[in-house]
């Protein structure tokens, strides 16, 4: 098909929209509301350009025979121009200058807009969340957040209410997010593009114990986050920056660096003997794997009868704090009070899990991807130019089995690995299950272990969650990760989000599994350390004790 | 949906959190969607209303025929504003888009009754027969 | 009055011997159109719906009737409901649909009951199989509009969505869908049964600063000022404005017809004129009809949900005097944006009185302004 576009012929596809086309061109159109792989809305009618002397949008419309598009006639612009402007008086009234890459913003900065004639009027009272933090003030009713909760997530914590200029997004009854049926997965953040959600940041806490000489300030990076962190910085999505995040860390003042991987690795050990006992026992069967907090208060929510069928397992960065609090603790010789334990994860629900009763304070504060890279801009540290530096090895060794857990169907891969091993004594010759990668909603297989067949799933986004849990009976083993792509694809990591990010940060963790010297779990010294010297073995009373959890229901609403 | 939730203001005057579960429960729809469409409409109220619902049309045909001073007259007479209920519990009072009596300006809907060529006389007997 | 004229239920009998194909066949042939106000061809869009595979299909009859000033469905539903209950049917048999949906707007619930009676009534005579169930609409204007009908019905947010898809191919519950207006299908059976029916009559509902307002039948292109005479006004008119959506203009010698009133930048729409005498202003009327859209706009997109409510903001301080002239530059603009990049009808027809009340009265506005 052939359209004129500023008076220049182009082919294009008529099954992609105007947007699409356009923005492949090389010509920029403004957007607020539009989503890669959601249903275009039409809300912000920022995108229009002018075909026979009309304005249409170019988010949801397709192009036609000989259609004649102009992107920057005076009408395009003017209309663009009040329409920014319009969105603009309460946005502006709160928006912080640190800000400045909001969309808005940008958008506002390139039609060289300079006064907004219209007052703010908003009054809307902040949600302070637990992890999320809502303010409708600086909302612009894009309806990205209501529109991922809902198609993507499938949980349906907010939506538009009222009509006309009194709609906006909130929870049921003008609830806050904490009380209501929320996983705090943090999609909604990610999608917004103007700031309205963030995280509940845990900065100023940090910075005052950094202060603190009386404090052993451990910090420990999420498998996820060597991943991601550089893009914060400039550099290309899919940069491993592990050498970089260490040193950096160390600057900003932490004492020790240690590695969540390591946290994984014991999940690991535990999960895949967890499993296997069930398999014997023939207990309890599918058993589901409870790394990601999100999905933790969504089962909660609404499978709480699966409860019995969640493994047991704490997640990586909690086994690795109550760790860090016994184990080093007593092995450094410093007494568990005065250390306080800074998780870096990909996520915003564990900051909820953080203060969970039931976690006992092992992991004090969860600093989001953007966090921290709002720490090391803090301490102006020039993370660019840092010569790489190794974790702590107290608790800074890890294999490629942790390392995958950042992507979805690694913590299934992993512990396929070991519970393979564990069970037949033998070596796994192709220990690298390529039917558990990439980003497919629903991924699935099986394997022989002493003669039966083991049937695994993995499902990542909470709408392909509810989708496989309708065949769950078909399966021995369930991965579920909240978010898109898994912990990769997380509401704490560097805005804004693209699907071809996550999968240049999936490709980079792979990358960095298939270089690593060890790629299982139990090959993993210190791991193997922690149960000869402390633990005993996997699933010991006292592994039980610190490495496990329950887990609680919660209201449907 | 929309039939459920209006047999529900109808029964109990509005929509309550706990109606909105209930319903919830009932069609497997989440509260976040049900109490976006109750919010939607202007007949569905999430709080409590008076006894009589009085719906005072604002329509341009309306106001031709003077609306804006029967609206000041009962919200005078009411001590209300538009939109709220009176301390009593007896009297809400809402500013309707039109209520299609047009050719009978000005009007207003009493619990879905019509009252039409209104006039300040007139207002003052329907009250007091509601009153009694 | 043609629209009073009683069928007895022969015109689905006659229907069923003209087999569905007929059907369309009459309506094309004598020129019925819709009178919701797009003026679409009936015989058109019930054959789109006709030739459309699916199993399912719907009918909605569009009751919503929430333009200000505009009455004339309810004349219907009051004096002469049979019509429409078997309009209806004579649609389902004819695209084969066994459900059909009256959208009746809320504030006409105390006609429920009669309209329920009639149903069975109509039903049983006809014998249709065909279920028509009464949705009572709860306060929205928005949902006049097909796709918004559609959202409310679905138990949704009565927010429009952008078309295509239209609903003749996508419409209720993603099955082809007949959406027409209550009048039209009123039209239907007298247009199957009778020969000398008029397709040119139709329904004007007159109201504002006349001393006889009411429902008038008349041909399309009757004269503006023979129908607002027939009105009776007390004082000397100085404009009429056609309901809310369809714009203002200086009252006339002009024919009523689609093109005559579209070259005055106005719309026919539903037939709906309200007569503005010379003792009431017009910047008094623009911020009437401005509240109007601000409380109806449905929020969905940036123009309508934000530009309405400045534009009330702005003209309810020229009303207080404590405008300056610059705001009118600003209320033109925010009138031509909102008009041109709304998602949905009601937000592109929003401004239009206003854009029109600027350009023929711009003289009241200037007035009030510093």
């Amino acid at each position: 098909m052939q359209i004129k576009v500023n008076g220049r012929k182009i082919k294009c596809d008529p099954k992609k929209t105007l947007l699409h086309i356009l923005r492949e061109r090389g010509i920029e159109i403004p957007t607020l509301c539009h989503q890669e792989g959601l249903e275009p809305q039409g809300r912000c009618r920022l995108c229009v350009v002018e075909v026979d002397g009309k304005l249409i949008t170019t988010c949801d419309n397709y192009p036609q025979e000989g259609m004649k598009i102009l992107t920057h006639t005076d009408k395009v612009i003017k209309s663009r121009r009040i329409n920014a402007e319009l969105l603009m008086p309460d946005h502006m009234a709160k928006c912080m200058i640190e800000n400045k890459h909001h969309d808005l913003c940008k958008i506002i900065a390139d039609l060289g807009i300079t006064e907004v004639r219209f007052d703010p009027k908003k009054k809307y009272e902040v949600d302070l969340g637990a992890s999320v933090i809502r303010d409708d003030n600086l909302c612009v009713n894009c309806g990205r957040c209501v529109d991922v909760c809902a198609e993507v997530q499938a949980t349906w914590a907010i939506d538009f209410a009222r009509r006309g200029h009194k709609e906006h997004v909130t929870p049921y009854f003008e609830h806050n997010l904490n009380d209501v049926a929320c996983t705090k997965c943090g999609q909604c953040i990610a999608a917004c593009p103007v700031g309205a959600i963030s995280e509940r940041e845990h900065l100023q806490e940090v910075y005052k114990v950094l202060k603190d000489e009386t404090k052993h300030v451990i910090v420990q990076t999420a498998p996820s986050i060597r991943a991601s962190l550089g893009e914060e910085f400039g550099m290309k999505p899919g940069t491993i920056v592990k050498g970089k995040m260490v040193a950096a860390l160390r600057r900003c003042g932490f004492d020790k660096v240690f590695d969540t991987n390591l946290g994984a690795d014991m999940t690991i050990m535990e999960e895949a003997s967890e499993f296997l006992r069930r398999v014997k026992n023939n207990e309890c069967l599918p058993m589901v794997t409870t790394c990601c907090p999100a999905w933790i208060k969504f089962m909660e929510h609404f499978y709480h009868d699966l409860i019995p069928h969640m493994s047991t397992c704490k997640s990586p960065h909690e086994m690795l704090g109550i760790l860090t609090k016994t184990f080093y603790a007593k092995k450094a010789g410093i007494n568990p009070k005065d250390i306080t334990v800074v998780s870096v994860m990909p996520c915003t629900a564990k900051k909820f899990e953080s203060v969970r009763p039931e976690m006992k304070s092992a992991v004090d504060y969860v600093l989001t991807t953007r966090e921290a890279a709002r720490l090391i801009r803090h301490f102006h540290v020039d993370f660019n130019n840092l010569k790489d530096e190794n974790f702590d090895p107290a608790l800074g060794i890890s294999t490629g089995a942790g390392a995958i857990f950042g992507a979805t169907g690694g913590v299934m891969e992993a512990a396929l690995r070991t519970a393979y091993e564990f069970a037949t004594g033998r070596t796994l010759r192709d220990i690298n299950f390529e039917e558990l990668r990439g980003m497919k909603g629903i991924k699935e297989g099986k394997i022989k272990i002493k003669g039966k067949e083991i049937r695994f799933a993995a499902a990542n986004g909470l709408k392909n969650t509810r989708e496989l849990m309708k065949r769950k009976d078909k399966y021995h083993f369930i991965e579920i990760m909240a978010c898109p792509g898994g912990c990769i694809g997380g509401g704490g990591q560097p805005l804004p989000f693209s699907w071809e990010k996550i999968d240049k940060r999936i490709e980079a963790i792979y990358r960095e599994d298939s270089h690593l010297p060890i790629r299982k779990s139990h090959d993993n010294p210190i791991v193997k350390q922690i149960y000869s010297e402390f633990l005993g073995k996997p699933l010991s009373e006292k592994a039980e004790k610190l490495l496990h959890t329950k887990y609680f229901k919660r209201s449907q609403f | 949906m929309l039939n459920e939730l209006r047999k529900i203001q109808k029964k109990h005057g509005y929509v309550s959190e706990d109606s909105i579960k209930k319903l919830s429960k009932k069609t497997g729809i989440p509260v976040s969607i049900i109490y976006g469409v109750t919010t939607f409409y202007a007949k569905l109220h999430t709080k409590p209303t008076g006894k009589y619902i009085i719906e005072i049309c604002d329509s341009p045909s309306c106001y031709l025929n003077g609306s804006l001073d029967i609206i000041k007259y009962l919200e005078r007479k009411l001590d209300i504003k538009s939109g709220q209920t009176t301390q009593d519990k007896k009297f809400s009072l809402f500013i309707d888009s039109c209520i299609g009596c047009c050719d009978e300006a000005p009007a207003m809907l009493i619990n879905g009754k019509p009252y039409t060529k209104l006039t300040k006389e007139k207002i003052d007997k329907i009250l007091k027969k509601c009153k009694s | 009055m043609q629209i009073l004229r009683k069928t007895d239920q022969k015109a689905y009998a006659k229907a069923k011997k003209l087999g569905p194909k007929g059907v369309v066949k009459i309506l094309k042939d004598k020129g019925l159109t819709g009178r919701g106000g797009a003026s679409f061809p009936t015989g058109l869009k019930w054959e789109m719906v006709l030739k459309e595979k699916e199993k399912e299909k719907y009918i909605i009859c569009n009751a919503d009737e929430g333009e200000p000033g505009t009455f004339k469905d309810k004349f219907i539903l009051v004096n002469n409901p049979e019509l429409v209950i078997e309009g209806i049917l004579i649609a389902a048999y004819t695209i084969k649909a066994t459900r059909a949906y009256i959208y009746l707007r809320g504030e006409y619930e105390y006609l429920e009951n009669k309209i329920r009676n009639v149903i069975k009534k109509v039903k049983a005579k006809t014998k249709s199989k065909a279920n028509i169930e009464l949705i009572v609409g709860q306060g929205a204007y928005i949902c006049g509009d097909e796709t918004a009908i559609i959202a409310s019905i679905e138990g949704k947010r009565g927010q429009p969505r952008k078309k295509p898809p239209f609903p003749t191919v996508h419409g209720l519950y993603g099955k082809p869908t007949i959406i027409n207006n209550l009048e039209t299908f009123a039209n239907v059976p007298l247009a199957i049964l009778f020969d000398d029916w008029d397709s040119k009559l139709t329904l004007f509902s007159l109201s504002g600063d006349v001393t006889k307002p009411g429902v008038y039948e008349l041909p399309v292109g009757t004269n503006l000022r023979k129908l607002v005479e027939l009105g009776k006004p007390k004082h000397k008119v100085k404009a009429v404005y056609f309901g809310c959506f369809g714009g203002c203009m200086p009252y006339s010698n002009i024919n009523l017809t689609n093109e005559n009133v579209c070259g005055k930048d106005c719309m026919l729409g539903a037939h709906t004129i309200i007569v503005v005498d010379e003792k009431h202003s017009i910047v008094d009327m623009a911020t009437n009809v401005a509240k109007f859209y601000e409380f109806e706009s449905c929020g969905k997109c940036t123009p309508c949900r934000e530009g309405t409510m400045r534009i009330l903001n702005i003209l309810e301080n020229i009303s207080l005097l404590e405008a300056r002239k610059r705001d009118l530059e600003t209320l033109q603009e925010l009138a031509e944006v909102v008009k041109e990049t709304s998602l949905c009808g009601l937000g592109q027809t929003a401004t239009q009185h206003l854009l029109n009340a600027l350009k023929f009265f711009r003289k009241e506005f200037e007035e009030k302004c510093r």
